[in-house]
């Protein structure tokens, strides 16, 4: 299920180390040689590559969702009139 | 509505401008996305700033400004529904959780991928990330939609680093299925559900 890695290969990632740290290396929360050893793996199984394509596309999805929101134009005003009258002169 | 504390000096309140009121669409996104509710969230919103502004002569120039502000925002929130002492029992175990989301991966993305692929997918992604649990989904709000670091997250939610990673985890993961189930609802894919484990 969880693909080819070799075993016995002591300073390559396993399917599951790349997993558990995938979300991680998206992020670039990774050191650079952590994140190089994530990206060899994944890059060498067909079931590690799939997952992160699918990941990457999602966090892409969520990411670009935010756009849409920003403040009211009432809200504005009643925030600024609410600091007046704490004192801001702004 | 005048209170005892020391009003910013006359100088910080052109820097208060600059910096803190142009933050207001992020802190707004922010509260709206926490509160799951308009009146709530301006709530928030308006009340965070007025703490904002008492407190700016401790905001440290050269900081991040918006995190300040959630920070601030989150506080606000967390005590106007009084969750902020539940949310301690939310901490879970990193390796768990992966094995639980492996355990619906398939069927998940399955369902997903059509989803992804579509333009107007945005509603769709807000309204199942109102679903998350708050403590999840404040998580992902803060580094999926407010490109804050783990650090910077761990710092807004007041919670060690390796606990942001793991609600981060399970808040996506969370999102993926309660997506996925609308996928499948709207007709996007009919994928067969080999599991009812959940990465909660």
């Amino acid at each position: 299920m969880m693909g080819s890695e070799a075993a016995g290969a002591e300073k390559r990632m396993d399917c599951r180390g790349a997993m558990e740290q995938l979300f991680d290396m998206i992020d670039g929360e990774l050191t650079a040689e952590v994140e190089q050893k994530v990206r060899a793996h994944i890059t060498g199984c067909p079931h590690c590559f799939s997952c992160a394509d699918f990941e990457e596309r999602f966090l892409r999805a969520v990411h670009q969702a935010r756009a849409a929101r920003s403040a009211p134009a009432p809200l504005r005003e009643r925030v600024l009139h609410a600091l007046r009258r704490e004192g801001w002169s702004g | 509505m005048m209170t005892d504390h020391p009003a910013p000096a006359a100088g910080a309140h052109a820097e208060f401008s600059a910096l803190a009121l142009t933050a207001l669409d992020d802190v707004y996104r922010f509260a709206r996305s926490l509160t799951r509710d308009e009146a709530d969230a301006e709530d928030v919103v308006q009340e965070a700033y007025l703490r904002a502004f008492r407190s700016w002569h401790t905001f440290q120039p050269g900081t991040d400004v918006r995190r300040w502000l959630f920070t601030i925002a989150r506080n606000v929130f967390l005590r106007s529904t009084e969750r902020g002492q539940r949310e301690v029992t939310l901490d879970d175990d990193g390796a768990e959780a992966v094995d639980a989301a492996q355990a619906v991966e398939g069927w998940v993305r399955t369902g997903l991928d059509p989803l992804l692929d579509r333009v107007d997918v945005g509603p769709a992604i807000r309204d199942a990330l109102d679903q998350v649990p708050e403590a999840y989904r404040a998580a992902v709000i803060l580094v999926d939609l407010e490109d804050q670091s783990y650090e910077a997250a761990a710092e807004v939610l007041d919670v060690p680093v390796g606990t942001v990673r793991s609600r981060l985890f399970r808040g996506r993961k969370q999102l993926q299925e309660i997506l996925a189930v609308h996928a499948q609802d709207a007709g996007f894919s009919t994928p067969e559900r080999s599991s009812t484990g959940s990465s909660e």
